[in-house]
């Protein structure tokens, strides 16, 4: 089968031509603008060949400043000048989870790890976790002390105020709120206990920006269950999802990346593996996954799950409910899942009750329950009322309302109802919010108490029944902010100490359920270093299914498809920036989107066949339903439906966040159909994104390897059948290099990548990694060493896509070597490209050279530079460098180095304890951050290594092998299983 | 065809626009490299001597202080130094307020310090103990600006009282028998007033270097005009001999101040406390990982903080040199929580990153090869530059503990050969100690 690869929608056309490397604005274009017109003559080149010469002489002269050596008065036994610690600790904001490790040097935090201990998030992270760090220094958004009606104050003040409002308001018989998201900490959870104990006027209102209470209530409504299972992608073999970008963003995503690739992998010992069906408008990053995707539009797909249900029932023999009829063939699908029971998962991202009450019939007469789905040890999710906020607004307009808390939520932005919202608040006399950073909602507010950082604070987490773990502080507090438990507990009249809090908490709930530790100091000790701890519970989840609840939703379904328009929309979020909440992070907002990979941006996504039908273009800008966004064609999206990524349009988040974007939490409402476009317009053009798409074409040649399931059972060689013949015709004159000691490669599993981008913002964490702005995208300078590159493959209106992560190759024979006129980049002993930043001139010789395009150019000076003002441009912002990486200057070349920092940590380790390296004792920060462990790093010279057994895999290949460059990294194979 | 080129004569050089050129340039160049030295030897008195003193603060700046320094002591006339009584007398009727001292006072105050003018009782002076400034061996005796501080800093400071002072017994012996009256006293603090005001003490240096640069460089340019216009000397060898010798020694000169650039071969700043490693490593014979404990498993060695000073001198408050006055910083420091500013000795260059683990731990290689006989030294000095060459030397020609340590068994090929005795030893180039990404990373 000849496929063929398309990177862009032109590349298609029929009439395409390769553009040039650098199209759109010429070089010398750029750099015109850039000097502003200003000419540089010879004679002035001269002259500050003059001045340069005669003030590097001055200056050269003045060297050596005196640098004082201070040392600690009192030296803290924890921290050792020149070696990082690590705390564990949990990261648990909005709905991700993840239980992690806290690297710090010199007191301060600067990585993120993920916690191999944690059997929930398995060591894996994701891009927002791994981004977490810089919020810690982001002083531009970060509230520095408490604020009184926009005066400085102090704790003392603001806890007598605090109390004296809840209990006047109980006095006079008013209602106070407190609206946080759903907690996963069990300890945070009692302290609101105890709260509206103390204070009866106080009540909690539970809401989510993006909520999961659908799963809850419909759990409740089919089985009398008020849970969200948990979901083993690990224990299915045929995966359907409806637009449930599970390992993008839905519910526990890092969790189920990890259980995803399980099933995934492939080998010649198990040539099995699970089918995966995803249905949904948008191309997202699970349906660019996919075995079977089919691009329907939101009504369809409820159409679908609708005769999805019938036709099951009728399979089964269960009653059957009359729905309209759909154009896709659920017959067989039906068939499919019935041959599947107990192996079958249907999950649905949709947070539509109705929808989540089909879903939970079919996946329990797919006999999913007890089997792939877990309802013994529910996650701890979804648990947000969606009436709490419009009660709140009325209260408020009766003026009901004496106070209103915001902790952790910001409905301001992204509420529906923000408006109404606003001028409710008006009506109430004390809000207050305890953001640490800025926020839209803490504009409105008369108190601003700001919460400590997470890294600055103590407590706990429960992700799912059983699972616990702890969070530490890495560093004090940096600004004059309090943990907002602290802060209650200080209402309480408790004191302002949550640490003991938490320790007593567990010392009356976990310590008694383990029997490990007799004694509690040793227990409390112990748990906090591993970060985690797993209480057994046997709680057997028996569902029997109410059909009452099955048929009154499909009535329901029908009459909203009735209201159904034809051009509809869909917002999702998108792996960077989620729900918008950390959007003032650099490295989030230049992380490219895994599918379209647009950089510091949202956009309407329209399918290539809707905008030739209508004559619109890639770059129009199109108003919907009153939101103005610019269009962006991709291929794979619905006919008719228009999707928007949430999280953009802050107004007062930070530099980085504000006025990007369009905030898409406005499209929603509560209409009987939500997802109707009821007008929509072209109302300009040529609008221009900063995409890092379009720079990397591979011409053709045979980059990316794949085949499927079948064929790859009858060969293990199947889609790579080609590297025999490369192998065959190998030859060189020169003798073949030897590698005495290590020999470093990286192996990708491209069936074990989702293209999740994590591994890109850990890169840049880890190894400095400057942000350069939108414009300079546009200027296709991005400096990431990793990036993902993105396939498209087949049909346009449905491409199968494929993720590639593609990083220096390392190669042995490495053509950007040859030809460094100051030889800045060589090879080492241990099979290493080599870039010595302080030698490089900046020829980019070895840029042209390399066949990969994978080395960057520091256009600019990066850091302490205000033309990019990011995180490297403040004091602060700095102090998130990691000690062990250059900064680099500009005129210089970059590039991945394999972590070769870790490298020489790990291997000092070993040889400083006298032993052998072992596989695992090096993990680069891409490797120790990918949530499916697609990634293995390893020594070929070590025959136990992991890297060295998955070389020799039929799978494995190299990138243009044929130019013999021998790279250090290989890739196994993609296969897919599309088997009707 | 042969095509018509309207002609320009070619003008051959004037001797005069060559000569103008050849000034210029010469000129030109002797200011740029004479200035480079001079500012250089300048600048290094600048760092020594005090760090808080910032670049900006030129050698302008420097000269015109000295030269007041100089005015200040010498300005009075012959005749007064004998004028004794009257300066007593003059003393005993003097106004003295605090912080108010006059001119005439703060330089009575410091010609008693300097011995020029006699005390009362007609003994001693302080300046033969106590220095005035920073010398370059070491002097256990706190410099007058270090007394001067001290005065300023302790409440109730009291002269005669602290010198006499039993609790330590060195100032109390060595100060018997001088005797300092009120006015005196007075001032004394009077001159303190002044030194403080004046800044720390600074390091005299001398600059023949950056003469013998000024001088040949002034040679060369008589030996240019003399050998264009004035023509005084017949002999065109002299001026010949002059200008090699000249463009050589500058040369040379650029050459080396270019190497030097950015490395600190032989700094041995003046240390905010006199601390001997002599005494310490060498007398007492204390281990150097006791205090630099670190060097061990870290990438640094560490300074040592100031508890871990107190280890000892918790119970040892009187050093045999220095008397209370130095250890009692450590517990100053304890008390005001404010710790001690060491200066910097030894900086690798930028872009390089060096672990003491690998080198002391792994490598096995002793503390001195590295830092030069610290136990020998008083006051601390870089001995080697710390230049890549002389890593790449070492890494060159050091042998690796290769056989001991398992780690290196991944190196089968060489294990094997050393085995069978193909080879005698390893070199650290032999594994990898010569890429870049060892150190530069």
């Amino acid at each position: 089968m000849e496929k063929k690869y398309w990177q862009s929608i032109e590349e298609n056309q029929p009439d395409y031509k390769p553009q040039p490397e650098e199209s759109g604005a010429s070089t010398m274009e750029i750099l015109t603008n850039e000097t502003n017109s200003k000419s540089t003559s010879r004679r002035d080149f001269l002259k500050w060949c003059g001045i340069s010469f005669f003030s590097a002489t001055v200056i050269s002269a003045c060297e050596n400043p005196v640098k004082k050596a201070i040392p600690y008065l009192n030296h803290p036994e924890t921290i050792t000048p020149g070696i990082a610690s690590y705390y564990a600790s949990t990261y648990a904001e909005g709905n991700n989870y993840c239980s992690i490790l806290v690297k710090t040097r010199d007191g301060r935090p600067i990585k993120i790890e993920g916690n191999s201990l944690s059997p929930f998030s398995m060591g894996g992270t994701s891009a927002q976790v791994q981004a977490s760090v810089l919020g810690l220094y982001d002083d531009g958004a970060r509230y520095k002390y408490p604020v009184k009606d926009g005066e400085k104050t102090d704790w003392e003040t603001v806890d007598a105020d605090i109390v004296s409002a809840l209990d006047k308001a109980a006095e006079d018989g008013k209602k106070c709120f407190m609206v946080t998201p759903t907690l996963v900490s069990p300890a945070t959870e009692k302290v609101l206990q105890e709260l509206t104990e103390r204070f009866p006027a106080l009540e909690i209102i539970t809401w989510d920006a993006i909520s999961y209470d659908s799963i809850r209530e419909a759990h409740q409504q089919t089985f009398q269950q008020s849970i969200v299972p948990d979901y083993h992608f690990e224990k299915a073999d045929l995966i359907i999802s409806f637009s449930a970008d599970f390992m993008g963003t839905w519910l526990a995503p890092v969790t189920f990346s990890n259980r995803y690739s399980t099933k995934r992998r492939v080998s010649d010992n198990n040539k099995s593996m699970s089918q995966h069906i995803q249905f949904e408008a948008g191309m997202s990053l699970t349906g660019s996954n996919a075995d079977i995707r089919v691009p329907v539009k939101p009504s369809d797909e409820l159409l679908i799950i609708m005769e999805l249900y019938n036709e099951m029932a009728a399979l089964t023999g269960n009653p059957v409910f009359s729905s309209p009829a759909s154009e896709y063939d659920t017959k067989a699908l039906a068939s499919k899942i019935l041959n599947n029971k107990g192996k079958t998962l249907v999950v649905c991202g949709h947070n539509n009750l109705k929808a989540q009450i089909l879903i939970n019939g079919i996946n329990h007469m797919a006999e999913a329950y007890g089997q792939t789905i877990d309802g013994g040890k529910p996650l701890n999710l979804g648990k947000a009322n969606a009436e709490g906020l419009t009660n709140l607004i009325s209260q408020a307009e009766m003026g009901e309302v004496a106070a209103v808390m915001f902790y952790k939520s910001n409905p301001v932005y992204n509420y529906q109802r923000a408006e109404e919202l606003k001028t409710a608040l008006d009506k109430v006399p004390t809000k207050m919010t305890f953001a640490s950073a800025k926020d839209e909602t803490a504009q409105l507010c008369n108190y601003i108490l700001p919460d400590n950082h997470y890294l600055e604070s103590w407590g706990d987490a429960m992700p799912k029944a059983g699972s616990y773990s702890l969070m530490q502080p890495a560093m004090q507090p940096i600004f004059n902010t309090r943990q907002f438990q602290a802060g209650a507990l200080s209402w309480l009249g408790k004191g302002a100490d949550f640490h003991s809090y938490i320790k007593e908490s567990w010392r009356s709930d976990m310590f008694p359920t383990q029997n490990q530790y007799a004694d509690f100091d040793q227990f409390w000790i112990n748990t906090l270093q591993a970060g985690v701890f797993e209480v057994s519970t046997n709680t057997v989840f028996t569902p029997a299914l109410e059909t009452i609840a099955i048929s009154d939703a499909l009535s329901v379904l029908k009459n909203q498809l009735n209201n159904a328009g034809s051009v509809q929309f869909m917002v999702h979020q998108n792996v960077a920036l989620t729900d918008g909440s950390n959007a003032n992070n650099p490295w989030l907002q230049e992380l490219p989107d895994p599918v379209t990979k647009i950089t510091w941006d949202n956009f309407a996504a329209l399918s290539p066949k809707f905008a030739t039908d209508h004559s619109i273009n890639e770059g129009d800008l199109l108003t919907i339903n009153g939101l103005t966004l610019p269009l962006a064609i991709q291929p794979g999206q619905a006919y008719g439906c228009i999707s928007v990524a949430l999280g953009y349009g802050r107004t007062n988040a930070g530099k980085s966040a504000d006025n990007i974007g369009a905030n898409a939490f406005r499209l929603l409402n509560d209409k009987s159909f939500p997802w109707n476009v009821d007008a929509w317009e072209k109302s300009g053009s040529g609008y221009e994104f900063a995409r890092t798409q379009t720079h990397h074409n591979m011409e053709g040649r045979d980059i990316v390897r794949e085949s499927t399931l079948d064929k790859y059972k009858e060969s293990s060689k199947a889609g790579n059948e080609v590297r025999d013949y490369h192998l065959k015709h190998m030859s060189t004159l020169y003798p073949e290099q030897e590698f005495k000691g290590h020999h470093w490669a990286l192996m990708v599993d491209l069936n074990a990548c989702s293209g999740c981008s994590t591994c890109v913002i850990a890169c840049q964490a880890e190894n400095n990694i400057p942000v350069i702005g939108k414009e300079e995208v546009k200027n296709r300078r991005i400096m990431h060493w990793i990036r993902l590159d993105r396939y498209y493959a087949g049909d346009l209106e449905n491409p199968t896509v494929l993720h590639m992560p593609l990083m220096c190759q390392h190669c042995d024979n490495a053509p950007c070597e040859n030809v460094c006129p100051v030889s800045a980049t060589n090879h080492s002993h241990e099979g290493i490209n080599q870039m010595a930043y302080n030698r490089c001139v900046g020829t980019k010789y070895c840029i042209n050279n390399c066949p990969y395009k994978v080395r960057r150019f520091n256009w600019y000076k990066y850091a302490m530079n205000d033309k990019f003002d990011y995180n490297m441009n403040s004091e602060m912002g700095r102090m998130v460098l990691n000690p062990d990486v250059t900064v680099r200057e500009r005129g210089v070349v970059e590039k991945c180095s394999f972590c070769i920092q870790r490298i020489q940590e790990g291997k000092l380790q070993a040889k400083a304890e006298g032993r052998k390296l072992k596989d695992g004792d090096i993990t680069p920060a891409c490797m120790q951050a990918c949530p499916s462990g697609a990634l293995v790093f390893g020594d070929l010279n070590n025959p136990e290594s992991k890297v060295a057994q998955l070389i020799k895999d039929p799978r494995n290949y190299h990138l243009l092998e044929e130019i013999h460059t021998l790279p250090s990294v290989g890739y196994l194979t993609k296969i897919r299983n599309p088997k009707a | 065809m042969k095509k018509n080129h309207s002609q320009t004569p070619q003008k051959p050089i004037g001797k005069t626009t060559f000569l103008k050129v050849f000034i210029t340039g010469m000129l030109s160049l002797v200011i740029i490299f004479s200035l480079s030295s001079f500012l250089q030897t300048e600048s290094q008195i600048d760092s020594i001597a005090e760090p808080e003193t910032e670049i900006a603060d030129t050698l302008a700046e420097v000269e015109e202080n000295l030269e007041a320094l100089a005015e200040d002591t010498l300005a009075l006339d012959d005749d007064e130094y004998y004028i004794l009584d009257e300066e007593f007398a003059e003393a005993e009727e003097m106004d003295f307020v605090a912080g108010e001292y006059t001119t005439r006072q703060k330089r009575i105050g410091e010609r008693l310090f300097n011995g020029l003018t006699p005390f009362e009782s007609g003994l001693h002076n302080c300046s033969s103990c106590h220095y005035i400034d920073a010398q370059e061996e070491m002097n256990w005796n706190p410099s007058a600006y270090e007394l001067a501080k001290i005065w300023k800093e302790t409440p109730e400071y009291n002269i005669v009282e602290i010198m006499n002072n039993p609790v330590s017994m060195r100032l109390m012996e060595d100060h018997k028998g001088m005797n300092i009256s009120v006015a005196e006293q007075h001032l004394l603090e009077a001159y303190y007033t002044e030194k403080l005001k004046r800044g720390p003490d600074e390091l005299q240096a001398y600059p023949i270097n950056a003469a013998i640069f000024w001088g040949l460089g002034i040679l060369m340019l008589l030996a240019v005009v003399d050998l264009l216009i004035t023509r005084k000397i017949p002999f065109k060898g002299v001026h010949v001999l002059i200008l090699f010798v000249g463009i050589a020694v500058h040369g040379q000169y650029v050459m080396a101040e270019t190497q030097r650039m950015g490395r600190t071969q032989d700094y041995a700043p003046d240390q905010p406390i006199k601390f001997s490693h002599l005494i310490h490593a060498g007398e007492n014979e204390i281990d150097c990982e006791y205090c630099h404990f670190t060097a061990t498993y870290s990438l640094s060695a560490n300074i040592p903080s100031n508890d871990l000073c107190l280890n000892c001198h918790n119970v040892v408050r009187n050093g045999t040199n220095s008397g209370t006055f130095e250890i009692n910083k450590i517990h100053k420091a304890a008390e005001t929580g404010e710790p001690i500013e060491w200066i910097r000795i030894h900086k690798l260059p930028d872009h390089s990153f060096f672990s003491h683990a690998q080198h002391y731990k792994v490598g096995k290689l002793d503390c001195t090869e590295c830092h030069g006989e610290v136990e020998t030294m008083h006051i601390v000095k870089q001995v080697e530059d710390l230049s890549m060459g002389w890593c790449l030397t070492c890494h060159r020609d050091n042998d690796v503990d290769f056989m001991d340590n398992p780690y290196f068994e991944i190196y089968h090929t060489l294990h094997q050969k050393m085995k069978n005795g193909e080879i005698g030893a390893v070199k650290a180039a032999d594994l990898g100690g010569e890429n870049c990404m060892s150190c530069h990373y």
